[in-house]
């Protein structure tokens, strides 16, 4: 326990999206933080750290914040004997964040070995450091496909759109024997689709709701290049033109088997709903931070056309996409949402009574037009993150 | 450095100013005088000479720069391949010569001694020379491991009568010489203090349709012969454009990425004729001749001099195309490779780096270091197999479902290859398709896709060349053969272009198509040249004999002028040549090019499997 009697909290993933933000809001809340990470080709696991609370606007805390290099694959987290157990005795609890978020089935074996294989070696950590809670952040989509109404109960299927839901359904399960048999209390916290700031627009990461905005822009570039420098000639035979209004029209379906929503919730609600959870933690516990109302990929194309100039973009639901022909924005289009298109048209309603009741029924601000401009804005001034990389982050 | 000075003493010896591989003309001296003195590399040599006190103003230095006319045409071939604007040194040249002229006068008149006369005897008074304008120019090349040698002579016989009445003379008194072709292999093998017999007069070239063979003389390069049998509806094997066919097929058994159907060492010829080292003129077929089939590992000595030689003709189809199928790692690559050659798919087969798109292809040095990263990085094409075939083997390939590039998609590329720079809309391709690598190669209207994003013209490309040069290159690269991989890959007028940054020393090796050995001795190769500080890459591999063999090439680069890396570049290719040989005694398998370099008449069997 830390001298002011916050407790000490060992983080995984606090160069990633959702850690680094956690990292950077327990410590505005004064606990201690010990970041458990790796050093890149670039640099330290320090500098990262030191990169990314330059990001937020923060000083790196004299005294509040640790940074150790560890190895999750190894036995004792890759550190030497002493270190370890100097690890163990300074962690009152843990909240593993670090996650391999690939959708690849063909890392289908470094997702698993990044989010369960490895998970072992955390929950050794866990039992040796006789932690007081161990946090899980997961997604709410270990879930898997098994119907529309999704428990804030361990997953009960074997049925997944991915290899990443897959194992962190693998994972949920593991944590819970292991903690159950260890006696370890522990929560398990799922996010649905998480993007930036909706108060500010701010975002590490540009994934998910980034994609398809970021692919259409991409397809709109090209076309606007072809009119600037060829003089429309390859648009003109796709129907793509500069309208008189400025706007480019730019006929493009987007095919959806079947009407749904994409699940959004910004980071700041996920911040504050996964604090109040940690603050307030129920042993055993699921929690689904979502979104009672998704939003439709409709109302993301309308709040896309003016701040793209780009109109003619259209939603089709049909279960047979294959009956369409496509033109190669379209293809290109296809290829680009590839792997985010079963979350667009999810139907899945996530239960939230557990996490209702530990965030006295906090809820997502609503999605609408400015907050789509405001994440748009961030997004495209970070070039879709390669900024933020040059930044060291 | 004064920069015509630095542009001369940066000249490769590649001799790609002797070949019109651009279809601009060759320096109106060369061909005339056929001395390499008067073409650009020779004038280069002998301004560089001249600038650093190696040789006095001659008779033939006069004659050499005043045949220059400044026409610029060695620019644009010079530029094509490294960047450099040889006029410049032309010009500093003839300014020297006049500068000394106008303070001194003296013009060094060089002595005729008695075996010189007889040489002139042999040959005609103006093929024979021991002027040192003309001999400082055969006197040294950029490898990093010959000393520079200054012939007594520098001889050009245009008969076989001729050669073996000079190599009588020569061992009459007891002089050393050397064969040169082009010196395009720049290994420091063709330099002698005695004479240089220069065998660039020797321009045959005789088809005999009805045996397909073409009867090539010493003098005739690799360029000259691919495109006269072309001309004809006929392929040969060719290796680097600017090499002397007869004397490529001596040092090296003549290898491409057509080595893959049309073989190697003896397959690429069906007769020969010689002067053996005594003067006596043979044929290969001769029943008495001797046995030059056969392969001796321990045998470093150069048999004979080879005069002519009866080259295979090749049929040509007009369905013939080039495809491009990319890969993220080598056992990929190699595997797709082997499989070609053992099923017999495609005549030409290579697996090749990353880079090939982008330092092969790319017009400067600059452009290629852009777009190697949207290549290798952004895209993750780290290999490349390259297969030229007929409509059957493409087919073939297509029906395999890999993802590939073909010759439209390459010539949208190329031609486009400036906008490469900032195509987020393909490093977003790469991110997005990760459970199928280059999945979106396959995209329908891919090729349609790139040509609107990235524009391609000549115009575009030219863009990136010296202003004064553009006009040129735009003309040059509206050519179809400009952006045929079938043309491109037979005339291999783009390989030059590795020598572009810096000189490359290529080690080569033939061994089985082992990945994990192949693996092992590229990261042996890497190794050796990072201890060094020795810029280095995977050059390429081209199956053999139906893939039970390959050849590999591996490159080691170097500032030709700068002492330190010299120094670097010694000790690394010492080091590379005891690692291959302990790979040539531990496998059996193993054999390098070194065993083949005065044996390349030889049967392959007799080199790959003996």
């Amino acid at each position: 326990m830390h001298p002011h009697n916050t407790p000490t909290i060992a983080l995984t993933g606090a160069t990633g999206f959702l850690g680094s933000h956690l990292m950077a809001a327990l410590l505005e809340k004064g606990y201690h933080v010990i970041a458990l990470g790796r050093s890149t080709d670039d640099a330290t696991l320090s500098q990262r750290i030191a990169n990314i609370l330059k990001w937020f606007g923060k000083e790196v805390p004299t005294g509040r914040l640790d940074t150790i290099e560890i190895n999750f694959s190894q036995e004792a987290l890759g550190l030497d004997r002493p270190k370890y157990k100097e690890l163990c005795q300074a962690s009152d609890q843990m909240i593993h964040c670090a996650s391999d978020t690939s959708f690849s089935e063909r890392r289908r074996q470094q997702v698993f070995d990044s989010n369960v294989h490895s998970l072992n070696h955390i929950l050794k950590f866990a039992a040796d450091a006789r932690l007081q809670f161990f946090h899980y952040i997961s997604t709410a989509y270990a879930c898997g496909m098994n119907g529309t109404a999704c428990k804030e109960q361990l997953p009960n299927t074997t049925d997944f759109v991915n290899v990443y839901e897959e194992s962190k359904a693998q994972a949920e399960k593991n944590i819970a024997t292991f903690c159950e048999e260890n006696a370890i209390p522990h929560t398990i916290i799922r996010p649905t689709i998480v993007y930036g700031d909706s108060r500010t627009g701010r975002s590490l990461k540009f994934n998910a709701l980034y994609y398809p905005i970021r692919s259409l822009m991409a397809i709109r570039d090209i076309y606007l290049n072809d009119i600037k420098n060829n003089g429309g000639k390859k648009s003109q035979m796709h129907g793509i033109k500069m309208d008189e209004d400025g706007y480019l029209f730019l006929p493009l379906k987007i095919v959806l088997p079947k009407s749904g929503g994409l699940n959004l919730i910004p980071i700041d609600y996920f911040v504050n709903a996964a604090l109040q959870i940690i603050q307030n933690p129920g042993t055993g516990e699921i929690y689904h931070i979502s979104n009672k109302t998704p939003v439709k990929l409709d109302e993301i194309v309308n709040y896309n056309e003016p701040f793209m100039k780009v109109k003619g973009v259209e939603i089709v639901y049909d279960d047979s996409p294959e009956n369409y022909d496509r033109n190669p924005a379209e293809e290109l289009f296809d290829r680009y949402i590839k792997a985010y298109l079963p979350y667009m048209h999810d139907n899945r309603v996530f239960d939230r009574t557990n996490t209702d009741r530990a965030t006295s029924d906090l809820q997502p601000a609503a999605f609408n037009h400015d907050i789509f401009v405001r994440c748009m804005n961030y997004a495209v001034k970070m070039e879709w993150g390669e900024k933020l990389k040059r930044l060291g982050i | 450095m004064h920069e015509p000075l630095n542009t001369a003493k940066n000249c490769r010896h590649y001799a790609m100013c002797k070949i019109d591989f651009l279809g601009s003309g060759v320096c109106a001296s060369g061909p005339e005088k056929h001395y390499v003195s008067f073409y650009p590399q020779g004038r280069m040599d002998l301004y560089a000479a001249l600038a650093e006190g190696k040789v006095p103003v001659t008779e033939k230095c006069l004659e050499i720069a005043d045949t220059c006319d400044l026409c610029g045409k060695c620019d644009y071939q010079c530029y094509f391949v490294t960047e450099l604007r040889p006029t410049k040194a032309m010009e500093a040249l003839k300014d020297y010569v006049a500068d000394h002229l106008e303070k001194s006068g003296e013009v060094v008149k060089e002595e005729v001694d008695e075996v010189l006369k007889e040489l002139k005897k042999i040959v005609g008074d103006f093929w024979a020379t021991s002027d040192r304008a003309i001999a400082v120019t055969y006197s040294h090349d950029p490898s990093p491991v010959a000393e520079p040698t200054m012939p007594d002579y520098v001889i050009m016989p245009e008969t076989r009568e001729e050669v073996s009445a000079i190599v009588k003379l020569l061992n009459l008194h007891d002089i050393p010489f050397a064969v040169r072709g082009n010196g395009s292999s720049v290994m420091g093998f063709v330099m002698s203090s005695g004479a240089v017999l220069d065998m660039n007069r020797m321009k045959t070239i005789e088809f005999d349709e009805k045996n397909w063979l073409v009867k090539t003389g010493a003098g005739v390069t690799a360029f000259d012969l691919q495109k006269s049998a072309q001309e004809r509806g006929y392929r040969v094997n060719a290796a680097e454009p600017s090499a002397l066919v007869c004397a490529n097929i001596m040092c090296s058994g003549i290898f491409s990425l057509f080595s893959a159907s049309y073989g190697t060492a003896a397959d690429n010829y069906i007769d020969a004729e010689f002067v053996s080292k005594d003067g006596t003129p043979f044929k290969l077929s001769d029943k008495d001749a001797p046995n030059l089939f056969a392969f001796n590992p321990s045998d470093g000595t150069i048999p004979a001099i080879c005069t002519s030689a009866s080259i295979r003709l090749h049929p040509v189809t007009g369905d013939e195309e080039g495809i491009l199928i990319p890969f993220a790692t080598m056992d990929e690559a190699l595997d797709f490779s082997k499989e070609c050659a053992t099923h017999r798919i495609g005549m030409a087969i290579g697996v090749l780096g990353g880079e090939y798109l982008s330092t092969f292809m790319a017009p400067t040095k600059k452009l290629a270091w852009e777009i190697k990263n949207t290549f290798q990085k952004e895209l993750g094409i780290e290999y490349l197999v390259l297969v030229i075939g007929g409509k059957y083997d493409i087919k073939t390939i297509q029906n395999m479902e890999l993802p590939t590039i073909d010759q439209e998609l390459f010539k949208a590329l190329y031609l486009g290859m400036p906008s490469l720079r900032s195509a987020n809309w393909l490093s977003l391709l790469k991110e997005m398709s990760d459970d199928e690598p280059f999945s979106y190669l396959k995209l329908n209207g891919f090729t349609d896709l790139s040509e609107t994003a990235l524009s391609p013209s000549p115009e575009q490309l030219a863009k990136e060349v010296d202003p004064e040069l553009q006009s040129f290159f735009k003309k040059l690269f509206d050519k179809p053969e400009m952006t045929d991989l079938v043309w491109l890959n037979m005339f291999r007028i783009i390989s030059s272009r590795m020598g572009r940054e810096k000189h490359v020393v290529a080690l080569i090796i033939y061994l089985p198509i082992d990945n994990a050995l192949i693996a092992e001795i590229d990261g042996e190769f890497r190794r050796i040249a990072e201890k060094h500080q020795i810029k280095n890459d995977y050059g390429f591999i081209t199956p053999l004999d139906n893939g039970k063999r390959c050849v590999f090439e591996y490159d080691y680069y170097l500032d030709q002028n700068d002492p330190d890396e010299i120094a670097h570049m010694q000790q690394a290719l010492g080091e590379a040549a005891m690692m291959i040989e302990g790979y040539v005694k531990k496998t059996g398998t193993v054999k390098s090019i070194f065993q083949l370099f005065t044996q390349g008449f030889c049967r392959k069997e007799n080199f790959l499997y003996s």
